[in-house]
């Protein structure tokens, strides 16, 4: 292990009861990356982020987050971590200023400068049941970063915010990667992840299925392009020569309109073989497949999701 | 206070005085109830209650029933839904030392049975007078004791129940019957054997015992006294282990 190593887990196990939540998970993250945890519902993403930040037990695996380890050194590795937990509230007649005093601690920045980035300004006295789910989720963003922590973990960051909210809070993210933070976000969102992280780690039934940059996971579970155009009566020759072309896979013909499926090498030799041909068609589209396809076609074969985690399973900090 | 017992304990107390369950269960149902049950037998000295004026017996009674508001209702309903929220996950998640927030419970505990205990007081200096104390030091040591015993309870069952809802319920239907068997109901000498009997060694018996025998001068009652410092002791305990962060 590094000083560039912010979080390090080997062989790390959960289990609920019969059920195998986390399956031997390996994960990495180094200082000033984000890396994007993502997979389906009940994929075990935030059971290995809850036993990263000693929030619940392993039943087996090595962790080292910050150089402390979560289980017998949560006390000293908490304050180093930011946290926007999924499923958790504050008291409902606290007021949001009231949040801000409640949980700044000596490592504390100015509340008022995140309270005003986070467009929250406004809300300084209004309490936390009478604000919207996004102006929540802000307002949760706001504590986790309050303190100035090292490592910053968010939990489906964006959910329930709106398309402008949404970007509010990546541009707030990449500004925390500029500062350096490290960042660990759990998401099933794609083009969240696609937007803000430098590498993603995809789950599926508790273990690790990939792990890589976006472009990466596409260059490896979504290859294919697809080539559509449509010329009045396509000449059979032209047909036959486009099959004849380095990673086509198939060519299907519908009336005028034509499809040509293969790798990503026909978008080039489609297009130059229809300009050899002279017949250069208005309508010419192309699908690149993006970071969504490919971790569809990751995840697929993966068994359906798990059902949720019980609500009285042995979370440290509630009993829950 | 920027101590993390020192913030909760300040938050905590804003947001009591912005609850009205707070407000109603734990200062104005023993101030109400105690009006009207003292009104009820008179202030002629009753052999039923152990020859001295009744509406001084259930004054020296009623501060028991404060402790046993904060402890089986109040807490119980809050920390349960702290819990069932994520709100107390969040205060772990942040870095809130462990035993932080069992501490901070224990001293609003604390400070509300004190407040609400000194406004019983108040109400009835003008309306009952306050009987004069005969063994300070036995009242001074029950009623501390018991407030820390059921306070803790309070913390217990708030962490062992698993919604609002149901501590709710469960903290009415233990506080009612205690309250009516131990308290602020008919004195013993009224009650049927079998009555007495259950009513004897319930939490809240043996702590009016403990406050008011002295207080009044009936008996030292010391086997009450002893009961409830073994209460304080079990339940603090318990309630201290389930409540770590």
């Amino acid at each position: 292990m590094t000083e560039r190593d912010v979080v390090t887990v080997r062989g790390l196990r959960k289990t609920y009861g019969a059920r195998v939540v986390v399956d031997g998970l390996d994960l990495d993250v180094r200082a000033g990356e984000i890396v994007g945890l993502v997979g389906a519902n009940g994929a075990g993403k935030t059971t290995t982020v809850e036993c990263i930040q000693g929030l619940r037990r392993p039943d087996a695996g090595v962790l080292s987050v910050l150089g402390y380890d979560p289980v017998t050194q949560a006390e000293q590795l908490r304050p180093l971590v930011g946290s926007q937990l999924q499923d958790s509230a504050l008291p409902d007649r606290l007021r949001v200023a009231e949040a801000l005093a409640l949980f700044a601690t000596s490592r504390a920045r100015d509340g008022g400068e995140l309270l005003e980035r986070f467009g929250l300004a406004g809300r300084r006295r209004s309490v936390f049941s009478s604000l919207s789910g996004g102006e929540r989720q802000r307002l949760f963003l706001v504590l986790a970063l309050l303190n100035s922590p090292r490592l910053v973990i968010l939990d489906e960051l964006t959910q329930g915010l709106d398309p402008a909210a949404r970007r509010n809070v990546w541009s707030a993210v990449r500004q925390l990667h500029e500062d350096g933070t490290t960042v660990l976000l759990v998401t099933h969102e794609m083009d969240e992840a696609e937007a803000l992280c430098g590498r993603i780690v995809v789950m599926g039934a508790g273990r690790v299925l990939d792990a890589g940059t976006p472009a990466e996971l596409v260059d490896r579970h979504a290859r294919r392009a697809t080539v559509r155009f449509s010329l009045p009566d396509p000449p059979a020759p032209l047909l036959g020569q486009l099959r004849q072309l380095n990673g086509v896979r198939e060519v299907e013909r519908a009336g005028a309109q034509v499809t040509v499926h293969g790798d990503r090498r026909i978008i080039a030799h489609v297009g130059a073989t229809l300009v050899l041909w002279g017949s250069v068609p208005d309508d010419l589209s192309v699908h690149v497949p993006n970071l969504g396809d490919a971790l569809l076609s990751l995840l697929e074969p993966q068994p359906a999701a798990d059902a949720p985690v019980p609500a009285h399973s042995e979370l440290i900090g509630g009993r829950r | 206070m920027s101590t993390a017992v020192g913030r909760l304990v300040r938050a905590e107390l804003r947001l009591m005085m912005r609850d009205p369950l707070v407000l109603t269960f734990v200062f104005a149902f023993p101030i109400v109830t105690m009006l009207i049950i003292g009104g009820a037998f008179g202030t002629a000295p009753d052999p039923a209650f152990g020859g001295v004026n009744p509406a001084h017996w259930y004054v020296a009674s009623y501060l028991t029933v404060v402790i046993a508001a904060t402890g089986l209702v109040m807490l119980p309903v809050h920390l349960a839904s702290y819990r069932e929220r994520g709100v107390l996950r969040r205060f772990a998640a942040a870095g809130f030392p462990r035993w932080s927030f069992a501490v901070a419970e224990l001293i609003i505990g604390l400070v509300t049975v004190t407040v609400a205990c000194g406004l019983l007081l108040i109400v009835a200096v003008p309306v009952y007078g306050i009987p004069a104390v005969q063994d300070w030091w036995r009242v001074a040591a029950a009623l501390p004791l018991g407030a820390v015993a059921f306070v803790s309870l309070g913390v217990l069952l708030g962490s062992l129940l698993p919604s609002a809802r149901a501590a709710q319920a469960v903290g009415l239907l233990i506080f009612f019957p205690s309250f009516l068997l131990g308290a602020g109901g008919p004195p013993p000498q009224v009650m049927g054997s079998a009555v007495r009997h259950i009513a004897g060694p319930l939490p809240l018996t043996l702590l009016t015992n403990a406050v008011r025998e002295p207080w009044l001068g009936l008996g030292p009652a010391t086997g009450s006294l002893a009961a409830v410092a073994a209460l304080a002791v079990a339940f603090t305990a318990l309630a201290a282990r389930r409540t770590v962060l």
